[in-house]
C-alpha cells in the first residue's frame, strides 16, 4: 500500500493562516491535522481601560470581512450592560445592516473563493476569460452589497454610523428607498448566480457526519440580528449563558480556542442557522434551498456553500420588506444620548460565519474592566478537526492531489476567518 | 585643525569639504547631486546637503559639499532653518512626482520614499481634504472631530459623510504640523485629556509628539 504525506502551508483562498497535515501508511491514517498557526490578536486586552464608546469601533477592527457584525455584537453587549434600550426604527435598521454585511460576506465566499473549486481552477483569475458573465454577476452583486451597507453603516468596512443606543446619523429615506429598487433589480443577478452554482454543484464531495448546530433562535424571523441560543442537540439557552454552550478549551496545534457542547464539536454558521430557522426563510429563499435538495437537518458540511447562497436571496428579500416597514414612519433619530452605568452585558449577534458573542463589564464611568470575545471561527475548528478524521479514511484510495483539494475544499466550506479566531498565546519561557 | 560639527570636534585635513568632513565621521547629511564616484564635480545642486553656519565663517545657511573646513569652524546639520530649507527642496522637487509617497509600492527602496518620510511631506492634514473646511467645520459645531491633527489621503471620507475624524491615518509627528492642527481645537472647547484619549484608539508615536506640543502650545 501506498505511502500518503500532505502538508498544505498555507491554505490558500481563506481569511488568514491555517495548515493541512495529513500522513497515513497501508491504508491507515496516521495523522490528520487541522493547524491554526496565526498570531493572537489580543483585542480583548486592548479595549481595557478604554471608554464605552470607544469599544465598538476598535473591536469593529477584529475583522475587514465582518466588522460590521463585531461592531453589533460589541454595542449589544455595552447596551445590555447599562440597560440602554435603543427605538424600534434602530433596531430595524440594524437589521439591515446585518443583512448588507451578510451579502456582502457570503457573495465574497462563494464568488471568489469557492467558484474557482467548482470549475476546477486555481483561483477566480482565469474564470475572468471562460465565465465573464458570471463573474460579472458576483462582482455587481457585491457591489450593491457594499454600497448598502455604506448607506446604512456610514462605511463599507469598520463602520462609523452605529454608536451605543442607535445611530450617529439616521440614514437618509431618499437613499433607502434608492436602495429598495437596486435590491429588487439585483434578484435577478442573485439567480443568475444561483443557476450557475446549481449547474457545477456536482463537485462538492457527497459527505456527512452528524454533529450539533448552534446558531441564534426566535420565533418570528430567520435569526440573524437578535435571539436566544439555539441548538440542535439542547434546546435553547439565554444568550447570558454562552460560556457554559460555547466550553471553550485550548489544544496544542492551534493558537485559536476550541469549542464543544453536547458532543466531541459543534458547528455555527450558514448551515447551523439552516438546520435550527429554515421554515422562517423568505419564500424565495426556500424556492432555491429545494431547488438544491437543501432541507434540514443537513449534516453535509460542504452544503454551507449552498446554505449561504439561500441566506443572500433572504438578506434581498428580507431588507427590503425591512425598508417598507421602515418607511411608513420615518423619523431623524440622530446621535441618542446616553449615560454611562457600571454593569456586565453580553451581545449575540448570528454573523456571516456563525454566532458571535461579546461581553463586556463596566465600571460606573463607563470604562471597560474586562472583555471576551467568542469569534465564530474558532467555534468551528475543533468541527473542522473532527470533519477531517471522518473524511480522511474514505479518501485515501484517491490520488494524493486529490485528496489535498478534498480537504481544501471541507476547509473552505466552513468559510473560516483564521485570524479573527486566534486568541490563545502559548509562551514559552526559558530561563 | 579642527571643525565643530553639532557641538562635537572633528580633525580634518586641508582641502576637505564639510560634507567630507562630516561623512568621514558618521555625521549623516543627505545628498542628491554628490556622486561618491566623481567627487570632483560638485553642482551644488540639490541643495539637500545644506548646513548652518553658526561661527567661523559667513553666518547663514550653505551648501556642505562645497564649503571648504577652516580651523574654528562650527556648524549645525540639524537645526530647524536647515530642516525647514531641506524639507522645502524635497517637498519642490516631488511636486512634479506622479505618486505619493505614501501610497507607493516601492516604498522602503526609494531615496524618495525615504526622503518623504524624514521630511514628513505628505503631511498635510484630514482638513485639506475636508469639504467641510470652509463652514460647518464639525469642531465649531462641538463634535471632537481629529481632522485637523491626522493625516490625509484618505478623501476625508468619514468628515465628508457627516462624521467625526477618528484618526485612523494615524495623528501626525510633525510638530511644525501639529501646532498649526492644533489651532483648530483652540477655539473648541475640549480638555486636552479628550484629544489625546480620542487619539490614543489609532495612533501610538504620534501621541506622544502631540502630547507634547500640547502641553507647549498650553492646552489643559
Amino acid at each position: 500500500m501506498k505511502e500518503i504525506n500532505i502538508n498544505v502551508e498555507h491554505l490558500t483562498r481563506i481569511e488568514g493562516h491555517g495548515n493541512i497535515i495529513l500522513n497515513a501508511k497501508n491504508g491507515n491514517v496516521e495523522k490528520v491535522m487541522w493547524e491554526v498557526s496565526e498570531a493572537p490578536r489580543l483585542f480583548e486586552a486592548f479595549v481595557r481601560e478604554k471608554p464605552y464608546h470607544q469599544l465598538a469601533q476598535i473591536t469593529s477592527r477584529i475583522c475587514g470581512i465582518c466588522s460590521i457584525g463585531h461592531t453589533l455584537a460589541s454595542l449589544k453587549a455595552t447596551e445590555a450592560a447599562m440597560d440602554i434600550q435603543i427605538s424600534p426604527q434602530s433596531e430595524l435598521l440594524r437589521r439591515l445592516a446585518i443583512h448588507g454585511e451578510n451579502m456582502q460576506s457570503h457573495i465574497l465566499h462563494l464568488g471568489y473563493l469557492v467558484s474557482p473549486d467548482l470549475f476546477g481552477v486555481g483561483s477566480v483569475i482565469p474564470l475572468v476569460k471562460t465565465h465573464t458573465d458570471a463573474v460579472l454577476a458576483v462582482v455587481k452583486l457585491h457591489r450593491l452589497a457594499n454600497e448598502f451597507s455604506e448607506v446604512v453603516c456610514g462605511r463599507t468596512t469598520h463602520p462609523t454610523n452605529l454608536i451605543p443606543g442607535g445611530f450617529y446619523k439616521t440614514p437618509s429615506p431618499l437613499k433607502l428607498k434608492e436602495y429598495r429598487q437596486k435590491l429588487l433589480d439585483s434578484v435577478e443577478t442573485a439567480e443568475t448566480v444561483a443557476e450557475i452554482i446549481l449547474d457545477n454543484i456536482g463537485a462538492l464531495p457527497s459527505f456527512s457526519r452528524e454533529t450539533e448546530f448552534i446558531a441564534l433562535t426566535t420565533e418570528d424571523e430567520y435569526a440573524l440580528y437578535d435571539g436566544v441560543i439555539g441548538s440542535t442537540d439542547a434546546g435553547t439557552y439565554p444568550v447570558e449563558e454562552y460560556v457554559n454552550v460555547v466550553n471553550e478549551f485550548v489544544v496544542p496545534q492551534s493558537t485559536a480556542k476550541y469549542c464543544k457542547n453536547k458532543r466531541e464539536a459543534f458547528m455555527v454558521g450558514a448551515l447551523a442557522r439552516f438546520n435550527l430557522n429554515h421554515e422562517k426563510l423568505s419564500p424565495m429563499a426556500l424556492k432555491w434551498a429545494e431547488k438544491f435538495g437543501l432541507r434540514p437537518v443537513c449534516h453535509n458540511p460542504f452544503m454551507n456553500n449552498v446554505a449561504q447562497l439561500v441566506e443572500i436571496v433572504h438578506s434581498i428579500e428580507d431588507s427590503v420588506s425591512l425598508i417598507d416597514r421602515l418607511l411608513i414612519d420615518y423619523k431623524d433619530e440622530s446621535r441618542p444620548v446616553i449615560t454611562p452605568k457600571a454593569g456586565r452585558g453580553v451581545g449575540a449577534v448570528d454573523v456571516p460565519r456563525g454566532i458571535l458573542f461579546h461581553e463586556y463589564t463596566y465600571d460606573k464611568d463607563g470604562i471597560c474592566k474586562k472583555a471576551n470575545c467568542v469569534i465564530p471561527t474558532n467555534q468551528n475548528h475543533n468541527n473542522i478537526q473532527h470533519d477531517f478524521e471522518t473524511f480522511a479514511p474514505q479518501l485515501l484510495d484517491k490520488p494524493e492531489k486529490e485528496i489535498e483539494l478534498n480537504l481544501e475544499m471541507l476547509v473552505r466550506a466552513y468559510d473560516p476567518c483564521v485570524s479573527c479566531s486566534t486568541h490563545f498565546l502559548k509562551v514559552e519561557w526559558k530561563r | 585643525m579642527k571643525i565643530i560639527i553639532n557641538d562635537t570636534e572633528y580633525e580634518f585635513k586641508k582641502g576637505q569639504m564639510v560634507l567630507d568632513v562630516a561623512r568621514a565621521n558618521g555625521v549623516h547629511l543627505p545628498t542628491l547631486c554628490f556622486n561618491p564616484l566623481n567627487a570632483q564635480a560638485r553642482p551644488a545642486g540639490c541643495r539637500l546637503c545644506v548646513v548652518e553656519v553658526l561661527e567661523g565663517g559667513r553666518p547663514g545657511l550653505q551648501s556642505s559639499c562645497t564649503l571648504p573646513a577652516t580651523d574654528g569652524l562650527k556648524v549645525s546639520t540639524r537645526s530647524r532653518p536647515v530642516y525647514n530649507q531641506r524639507r522645502e527642496v524635497v517637498e519642490l522637487l516631488l511636486s512634479e512626482h506622479e505618486q505619493d509617497c505614501r501610497n507607493c509600492f516601492v516604498s522602503g527602496d526609494c531615496v524618495f520614499s525615504e526622503l518623504s518620510r524624514e521630511y514628513d511631506i505628505n503631511g498635510v492634514s484630514v482638513c485639506s481634504e475636508c469639504p467641510n473646511r470652509k463652514q460647518g467645520c464639525l469642531l465649531s459645531r462641538g463634535v471632537l472631530c481629529l481632522g485637523p491633527i491626522t493625516y490625509a489621503n484618505c478623501d476625508a471620507y468619514c468628515t465628508r459623510r457627516g462624521y467625526n475624524c477618528e484618526g485612523c491615518h494615524s495623528v501626525m509627528k510633525n510638530e511644525d504640523l501639529l501646532r498649526f492642527g492644533l489651532e483648530a481645537f483652540a477655539k473648541a472647547e475640549f480638555t486636552k485629556e479628550e484629544i489625546l484619549e480620542a487619539a490614543r484608539v489609532f495612533s501610538f508615536e504620534g501621541v506622544d509628539v502631540l502630547e507634547k506640543v500640547m502641553i507647549e502650545e498650553g492646552f489643559k
